[in-house]
């Protein structure tokens, strides 16, 4: 009877392919590193203190995040890991402060991830 | 039923750009196009009202294009629900937390909920839970970014894609020219017609962040159901360079193609009403959406849009010529 | 103390989710399930129940509510009839993959068209592949224990899955029966609070159900068979538990009704199996060796207990109350899986369908002489005949 029926066997998911229960995920904290965007772009703005006011207005147009206002220093910093290179910024500064330099013309340009997504 | 402090958080004005709250709550590392006007909305929607949020995602653009393979830009706590139900499940949240708070199970300040709803999941397939959600008096945040498509599946026509846009549901053709033909659904408008509950209402856009953070403060800080209308400009939808993104919500209220409001308590605030309204074409010629159209249709789009600001000029007394000139 | 009452099966049910202190619970009407929400609104609006009741636009919109509660970490309550159990499709997969243990409450009826307030199991027998926990109780006092088994099987931190207690409409759900109502003392040992697993937080923030990859997904639909395969283990201990504390003698899966000797055997479940416990009574006074299986849990289906409980009959007949038009043998739902449970015994029993008890129509008792005539003669022939049998037509 029961005994010499089939049972339902094992189901072992591996470890390296293990999906969190329910899809429940932890929250990123500043930044999802599991996903750079760097080499997404073809240009990168290039900022001139000198003409650049601290306005924000690139901080508060950038999708991704990628200007912020380091105030200590009083100066704007870009984030190479994700800036897509929309342009927003660019054309969006209205001192041009910004201008767009093409990947190509940077020894670290065209930042590729070790490891394709 | 005794009145219970349930410690709703209130948020004060910013009067700045340097006093906006220097955290992102929603982080860089999404694959929302370069340049998505969406994305802009969340992130500045986020920041404003800060990590002790829930943010409810039906299934869209900020959905699929976001929450990818396991890895999310929500620095709070967040939750995807279908295309169909966001109002629904920001109502369960909402009165879970209610709950858990009257039996001592959640202490601490009582969360902001907001659910973010591209136009689909506003006033097309997810029309029927939002407008329950705000039926009932839930205390949620209900957010339409409005990018005016079906985007993520591929650019279909949505209730509020515009007269005359291309899409790939409404390709323009021999038989039908100007592509899509009918005129688009107004959600605010939806919202404030039929809701008793609801006594916030506001529109904006990402071109206008710190107007747009200060609505998000505010309508948080409303003890019940609010609703914020943001135009997000879509590169790839509307078919226009992504540096222009911001470039696209600025001439939607230059032109009237989008007006900025406020209503609160049955009153009617409009701002960034410009002096003389620039013609529709000025707008339409940038997007690809419209390439297509003929001076008739552009005709067409002006003598809605003219309609459509009257009734801001009847709600403030500012004196609006309209645009005679050809697009 | 526990006391004894008079009450339907809806009342039951809402007796029931009041002993679990449910905290959210979305209604919206339809007959004949909404009679559930009558009375948790009357607990509600006198103070017994300290929950939040909210009127859903519809029951996409329930299933979406608690969904929502569930995720936050309230105990949650729904529930449906009909087209309106059908009507929520949508929202069942994510409900179950997303690990919400709420639960739903039953009082079926036919599908449309046209409308038929009577009651059939087609409508939450449709739901039987989006991963729920699903069963059919006989009696109002089965509903107010299946209510609370339910809730203890689902929120096991082994199981965390959303439950459909069901109930025969009318049947059950408006039919008065005596009803023991355990106290709260007995609740509390049977029933802990509902622990959840990474609510939504303020402090501690996640992520629900994000996008995953095409080979994220065969993992993820593994570790829920996985989860399956686990679940029988809780129900043992969970009914185990409650016939302990509140004095009751339940067989976890299957209810066993003078199978031992029986050469023919009704399979069934739902409201008809108390016509049918009576009609075995009688057949057995004719001299026919007749039995009655009962299926306690469609999901998980109790294989190998079937298997044992029914291997050494000679004819079996499934008694169906739902519809699969176009099925395997053109009969109802619980004849395909039980023929498949059966198959590999060396000696199994032939097994036929009955369609009965369709549209709400009553099965009576002489449905059952007929059905046992039916399987008499396939004892005799040494043959399964046809397939199914419409009774009555």
């Amino acid at each position: 009877m029961a005994k010499e029926l089939p049972g339902y066997g094992t189901i072992n998911v591996p470890k390296d392919r293990a999906v969190p229960f329910g899809a429940v995920t932890p929250a990123p904290v500043c930044t999802q590193d599991l996903f750079q965007t760097s080499n997404w772009r073809i240009v990168r703005p290039v900022k001139d203190d000198e003409k650049c006011t601290r306005c924000l207005i690139c901080y508060m147009s950038c999708p991704d995040a990628c200007w912020i206002y380091q105030e200590e220093q009083d100066l704007m910093e870009w984030v190479a890991g994700f800036c897509k290179g929309c342009q927003i910024c660019i054309n969006e500064c209205p001192t041009g402060a910004l201008t767009a330099v093409a990947e190509l013309d940077f020894p670290d340009g065209v930042i590729r991830l070790d490891k394709p997504f | 039923m005794q009145a219970f402090d349930y410690k709703f958080q209130q948020l004060e004005p910013l009067k700045s750009f340097k006093r906006a709250p220097a955290l992102e709550v929603y982080v860089p590392g999404h694959r929302t196009c370069a340049g998505c006007g969406p994305a802009l909305n969340y992130r500045l929607t986020a920041k404003a009202a800060g990590p002790e949020t829930i943010f409810i995602g039906p299934t869209g653009c900020m959905y699929v294009a976001n929450s990818s393979y396991l890895c999310t830009p929500y620095a709070c706590s967040w939750i995807h629900a279908q295309i169909t139900n966001g109002g629904a499940v920001a109502s369960g949240i909402e009165a879970a937390f209610k709950v858990l708070a009257r039996k001592g199970k959640h202490n601490g300040s009582f969360p902001n909920v907001i659910v973010m709803a591209g136009d689909g999941g506003t006033v097309d397939i997810g029309l029927q839970a939002m407008s329950g959600m705000m039926y009932r008096n839930h205390k949620v945040l209900f957010i339409c970014y409005d990018n005016e498509s079906y985007a993520n599946t591929g650019i279909q026509t949505s209730p509020t894609t515009p007269y005359g846009a291309a899409t790939t549901f409404t390709p323009p053709g021999k038989e039908i020219p100007e592509g899509k033909v009918l005129f688009p659904k107004d959600a605010p408008q939806l919202v404030i017609g039929g809701h008793p509950a609801v006594k916030y209402v506001a529109t904006t856009t990402i071109a206008h962040p710190l107007d747009l953070m200060n609505k998000v403060r505010k309508a948080l800080s409303k003890p019940g159901p609010t609703f914020l209308h943001m135009l997000a400009p879509c590169p790839k939808g509307w078919l226009f360079d992504e540096k222009l993104t911001r470039e696209m919500a600025k001439l939607a209220v230059e032109t009237g193609m989008w007006s900025m409001y406020e209503w609160e308590d049955g009153e009617y605030k409009y701002t960034n009403v410009p002096k003389k309204y620039k013609p529709v074409g000025e707008y339409m010629k940038y997007q690809g959406r419209f390439a297509h159209l003929k001076p008739e249709h552009i005709a067409k789009m002006q003598a809605f849009v003219d309609e459509r600001i009257k009734s801001v000029k009847e709600k403030i007394p500012i004196p609006v010529p309209t645009p005679k000139q050809k697009a | 103390m526990a006391k004894e009452l008079m009450m339907t099966g809806c009342r039951a049910a809402a007796e029931g989710a009041k002993a679990a202190e449910v905290e959210v619970i979305c209604s919206y009407p339809i007959r004949p399930y909404t009679a559930i929400m009558m009375e948790l609104a009357k607990m509600v609006a006198n103070g017994e129940l300290n929950a939040e009741f909210i009127h859903g636009e519809g029951e996409h919109a329930q299933v979406s509510v608690v969904l929502g509660a569930c995720a936050s970490g309230a105990r949650a309550y729904t529930g449906s009839s009909g087209v309106g159990v059908t009507y929520a499709m949508e929202v069942y997969s994510p409900m179950a993959g997303g690990r919400y243990p709420a639960q739903m409450s039953i009082a079926d009826r036919t599908l449309d068209p046209p409308g038929d307030f009577g009651s059939e199991h087609t409508d939450a027998m449709s739901t039987r592949d989006q991963g729920w926990l699903l069963g059919w109780a006989c009696s109002p006092q089965e509903v107010y224990d299946n209510t609370l088994i339910n809730y203890r099987v689902g929120e096991d931190h082994r199981v965390m899955l959303p439950q459909m207690v069901c109930q025969d409409g009318y049947f059950i759900s408006h039919i008065p029966d005596k009803v023991i109502l355990g106290d709260q003392s007995q609740v509390k040992e049977f029933l802990p609070p509902y622990r959840p697993i990474s609510p939504l937080s303020t402090t501690e923030p996640v992520s629900h159900g994000p996008q995953i990859r095409p080979d994220q997904g065969a993992p993820m639909d593994a570790a829920r068979a996985q989860t399956f395969l686990a679940v029988p283990k809780v129900i043992e201990e969970a009914t185990a538990d409650f016939n302990r504390i509140f004095g009751r003698n339940y067989d976890p899966f299957v209810e066993q009704y003078k199978l031992e000797d029986a050469d023919i055997a009704f399979f069934i479940q739902g409201a008809h199996s108390n016509t049918c416990r009576t009609s075995v009574d009688r057949l057995r006074k004719q001299g026919v060796k007749a039995g009655m299986a009962r299926l306690r849990w469609v999901r998980p289906w109790p294989t190998h207990q079937l298997a044992n409980a029914l291997g050494h009959v000679k004819a079996v007949g499934v008694v169906e109350t739902s519809t699969s038009y176009g099925g395997a043998m053109r009969g109802g739902n619980l004849v395909h899986e039980l023929r498949a449970s059966l198959y590999d015994l060396e000696q199994r029993p032939l097994v036929t369908s009955f369609m009965a008890g369709l549209g709400g129509e009553t099965i009576w008792p002489a449905d059952f002489d007929y059905m046992a005539k039916v399987l008499t003669e396939m004892v005799k022939e040494k043959k399964t005949r046809n397939y199914v049998y419409w009774i009555g037509m």
